[in-house]
């Protein structure tokens, strides 16, 4: 079957196999840029009309979903489904990229570890191997679970059959009960990615800011594995702020203590914490690693109004995490870390 | 209507946003930058967000924290990937006061006849 999407750009004609994939995946499966952010219905960002043809809804309650003009045939792409030949209208630019389409994977769960009390780590083992940047997510299902939902790589590979996730169980949130409680250690689940646009350019990026608090921190491991293994450091400088409400909820501690090594004086790790007071200036397992206290963004922006060099010419900032850590960050990024909307990038974890 | 009165130009400091409701009812966002004031409808023109609150200025440049469009308030140039421009009244500042000129409210299109009603537009 045929797909039209109708674009800013032009008219854009892709085929479809079934109606197993949404519109969303088809489109980008084809290698449209078509917009999205979140690919999992809280958003908004994937909003279309369908103009004619006959779709479905997977899941008409989605948050997105709120603003849509129903009436008029608004959907969000990421959750629905063509039955045959539709014409869809997007309201954006949309070009052809020319590589890294993303596709779908069938992958195993191996590995599984518990670094807190609420956070889980596993790895995925993929039938064929997959290429992603660094801060790319997949979006994953797993049986039983309805919906998708979506995890940013922790590892970064030029070319991998192993990607390791990082969660942070929700209280009643489905997909991590079901991994918590009956433990998906071998368990087999599907993926569609790579996705993602707030990635690591290690030839244009300068000096990098990552502001992230609890599981943003996933996307960032990628990133600051990436800059390392590109040497990135100390030619330009890095800065890391990692929010946990206390020091117990505080983990890669190690990992974070071995890269600031190896970063050669370019990388600075300061965990937050905004419950508990710092019982010293450093992590008692790590003297690389500094302690401050408050909300991840509120220690950044002292930071950042203390430090009278600033950030070089190509600096870019990188945030992930709740919405509203995410808008407070960008914030102070903006604010006193003077740098231009352009060079911000960031995931929501909706 | 004509030149209104909107408030003091001491009631919005520098890199600030501040929404009025002038006379006739209708809402104002006062955002005053390094250089000058903006009158402006109070949202967003991408998806309606509260400018007040998701607004912040940097120099010259409005930026919604939401999805990251800008805009540079002394010339209103559309800063990276936004998409929609800006709507503004004009201002001036008399004396102590900030004066803005309202014929009607400035509203953006998210309702009634939105950007996706534009067939010419989608014309390949
Ligand atoms: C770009 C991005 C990257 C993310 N990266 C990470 C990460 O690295 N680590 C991490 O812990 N979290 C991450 N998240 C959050 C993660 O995707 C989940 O929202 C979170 O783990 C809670 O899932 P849950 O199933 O436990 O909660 P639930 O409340 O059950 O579900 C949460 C989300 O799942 C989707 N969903 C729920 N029900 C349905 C349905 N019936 N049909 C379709 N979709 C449905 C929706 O997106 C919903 O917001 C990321 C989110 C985004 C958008
Ligand atoms: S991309 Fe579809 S709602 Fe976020
Ligand atoms: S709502 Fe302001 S940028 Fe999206």
């Amino acid at each position: 079957m045929s797909i039209i999407f109708q674009t800013k750009s032009g008219e854009l004609p892709i085929d479809a196999q079934n109606d197993s994939e949404t519109v969303l995946f088809d489109g980008l499966g084809s290698g449209l840029t078509l917009p999205y952010e979140c690919a999992t219905g809280t958003c908004g960002t994937c909003r279309a009309r369908v103009m004619s043809g006959d779709v479905f809804d997977v899941w008409p309650d989605a948050p997105g979903a709120q603003r849509l003009k129903r009436d008029r045939g608004d959907i969000l792409m990421c959750q629905t489904r063509a039955r045959g030949n539709c014409v869809i209208r997007v309201p954006a630019l949309v070009t052809q990229a020319e590589e890294g389409a993303p596709r779908r994977f069938i992958g195993r769960i191996d590995e599984l570890s518990k670094l807190t009390s609420d956070v889980i780590q596993f790895d995925v083992v993929l039938n064929e191997k997959a290429t992603f940047s660094a801060g790319q997510f997949m979006v994953i299902n797993a049986p039983g679970v309805s919906g998708g939902r979506a995890y940013s790589m922790v590892n970064y590979e030029q070319q991998t059959g192993r990607l390791t996730f990082l969660i942070k169980r929700k209280p009643g949130g489905v997909f991590s009960d079901w991994l918590f409680k009956s433990a998906g250690k071998d368990a087999e689940i599907s993926l569609f990615g790579p996705l993602g646009k707030a990635i690591f350019q290690p030839e244009a990026d300068g000096d990098l800011i990552c502001i992230t608090g609890g599981s943003g921190i996933a996307g960032i491991m990628s990133i600051l594995e990436h800059a390392i293994r590109a040497k990135h450091f100390p030619g330009y400088s890095g800065q890391l702020y990692f929010g946990a409400r206390t020091l117990a909820d505080t983990f890669y501690v190690d990992k974070l203590a071995a890269l600031t090594e190896m970063s050669s004086g370019g990388l600075k790790v300061t965990l937050a914490l905004s419950h508990e007071a710092a019982p010293s200036s450093t992590h008692p397992a790590s003297e690389l690693i500094r302690l401050d206290e408050g909300f991840v963004h509120e220690v950044a922006a002292r930071v950042l109004s203390e430090n009278s060099v600033g950030l070089g010419e190509n600096a870019v900032g990188f945030v992930a995490g709740p919405p509203p850590m995410v808008d407070a960050a960008i914030r102070v990024l903006l604010g006193q870390g003077k740098l231009p909307p352009d060079r911000i990038r960031y995931d929501k974890f909706s | 209507m004509s030149w209104i009165k909107v408030c003091k130009t001491t009631d919005v400091p520098e890199n600030s946003l501040k929404k009025i409701w002038v006379a006739g009812g209708i809402p104002v966002l006062i955002a005053h930058y390094n250089g000058g004031y903006r009158a402006m409808p109070p949202v967003c023109p991408h998806m309606e967000e509260p400018l007040e609150e998701s607004g912040v200025i940097a120099g010259c440049v409005l930026t919604c924290t939401k999805h990251l469009w800008a805009w540079d308030l002394a010339t209103l140039e559309l800063q990276g990937e936004t998409e929609r421009p800006l709507k503004s009244y004009d201002v001036k500042v008399d004396g102590d006061d900030l004066m803005a000129f309202i014929e009607q409210e400035l509203l953006y299109e998210f309702e009634d006849e939105d950007d996706m009603d534009d067939d010419d537009f989608f014309k390949s």
